[in-house]
């Protein structure tokens, strides 16, 4: 991949990357640096990727890897920043999610974020990291059901 | 769970700061190295400092005592094309009229990274409808890169011309963006302009960037007296 094609995907992916790291990371100076890790990551392994793949497959894992890095690293934070500007009515509905989303472990939680910022499939997520459909499948039920379960309780 | 669906949706779309890609691009990109560009210049130096700078042909010439000023000019436009440097000290001796002197220092005010239009430029010295006239003044500045008439582009967004070629204007653009242009010791908590003798001094682990000085005064830094960054 030459350097003006890598530029292009790069501006493509961005911002739902950015997506990702936040609601993995909660905060947007982490996910920022998070988005700007995965791509330099991703730059300098780019004489090595190969058309086989998706794009997004490259992209995802690099940063997923990047998070789960960060999040290892650290304490868990609260999900929401105070930089997450929105209006009250909503705010408390997004906060109760916020909340929910904490006790979902983070396995999950990244494959919840790549679901539902990027739509991707089940046989995507199992390719970016790395593990079978039917865990996709199994995971993703059980962060969801671990929200409901949460939101039920509030 | 097709509404908690939608729920989770919505809440993990969340807006991504404006040219995030960009960014991240621009800082990944090595900064040009335009050092070999030093050898093409000629420098003429006289008494009282650097006279004029010319690209492509010529040779250094410097009277006896603009010897040292011609030394201290070529070592300061080294240092700048190589991004070493933000800011010269280095003297200049110019016989130009009254009006193209106001010009060229107001466009020395212009900081390093940073660009301003002739329009704008021309307002700042008094003259707001004599954009042309300032182009002008810029395009017969003796001393272009040590008085940075390369700052000024056109109130549209594009380059306009340069003594020395879009290219190079383009290119030294390109350099000043890429390079840092204030730099921090975390040891001694003072902040200089890169380029300055004490900056040079700072350890590779102990250099902290800074995006601007009320930035680092901010976390307890305090300008260099030498360089002045905020001057």
């Amino acid at each position: 991949m030459d350097e003006r094609t890598f530029a292009r995907v790069a501006e493509e992916y961005a911002s739902r990357l950015y997506a990702v790291a936040y609601r993995m990371l909660g905060h947007r100076a982490d996910a920022e640096d998070a988005v700007q890790r995965a791509l330099t990551k991703c730059y300098a392994a780019r004489a090595s990727y190969s058309p086989r793949w998706a794009v997004s497959t490259w992209l995802y894992r690099a940063l997923s890897n990047v998070c789960i890095d960060e999040l290892r690293r650290r304490r868990p934070t609260a999900l929401l920043d105070e930089g997450d500007a929105i209006t009250p009515a909503r705010g408390v509905e997004r906060l109760d999610l916020a909340r929910a989303l904490e006790t979902v472990p983070r396995e999950a939680r990244l494959l919840m974020a790549l679901h539902y910022v990027d739509g991707l499939s089940y046989r995507e997520l199992a390719a970016v990291r790395g593990i079978s459909v039917n865990t996709v499948k199994s995971q993703l039920a059980r962060g969801k059901a671990i929200v409901k379960r949460a939101l039920d309780e509030e | 769970m097709d509404t908690l669906d939608a729920r989770l949706k919505q809440f993990f779309a969340a807006p991504a700061p404006g040219h995030l890609a960009r960014r991240v691009l621009d800082h990944m990109a090595p900064p040009p190295d335009l050092s070999k560009l030093a050898a093409r210049f000629a420098i003429e130096a006289g008494d009282r400092g650097v006279r004029r700078l010319a690209y492509g042909r010529g040779r250094d010439v410097a009277t006896r005592a603009g010897r040292r000023h011609l030394e201290r000019a070529r070592e300061e436009l080294t240092d700048y094309l190589a991004g070493r440097r933000t800011f010269f000290s280095v003297p200049m001796e110019l016989e130009v009229p009254p009006f193209q002197a106001k010009v060229l220092a107001a466009a020395d005010q212009v900081p390093f990274g940073d660009v301003t239009s002739y329009a704008e430029l021309a307002r700042r010295i008094g003259h707001p409808r004599a954009a042309r006239a300032v182009g002008n003044a810029l395009g017969a500045n003796p001393v272009p890169i040590f008085l940075p008439c390369h700052r000024i582009v056109r109130g549209d967004g594009t380059w306009g011309h340069y003594a020395f070629g879009a290219t190079l204007k383009t290119r030294l653009l390109a350099l000043e963006r890429a390079t840092p242009a204030l730099v921090g010791c975390a040891t001694t908590r003072i902040i200089c302009r890169r380029g300055c003798a004490h900056e040079q001094r700072i350890g590779e682990p102990n250099r902290i960037v800074f995006a601007s000085v009320a930035d680092a005064v901010s976390v307890g830094y305090r300008p260099c007296r030498r360089c002045r960054p905020a001057a």
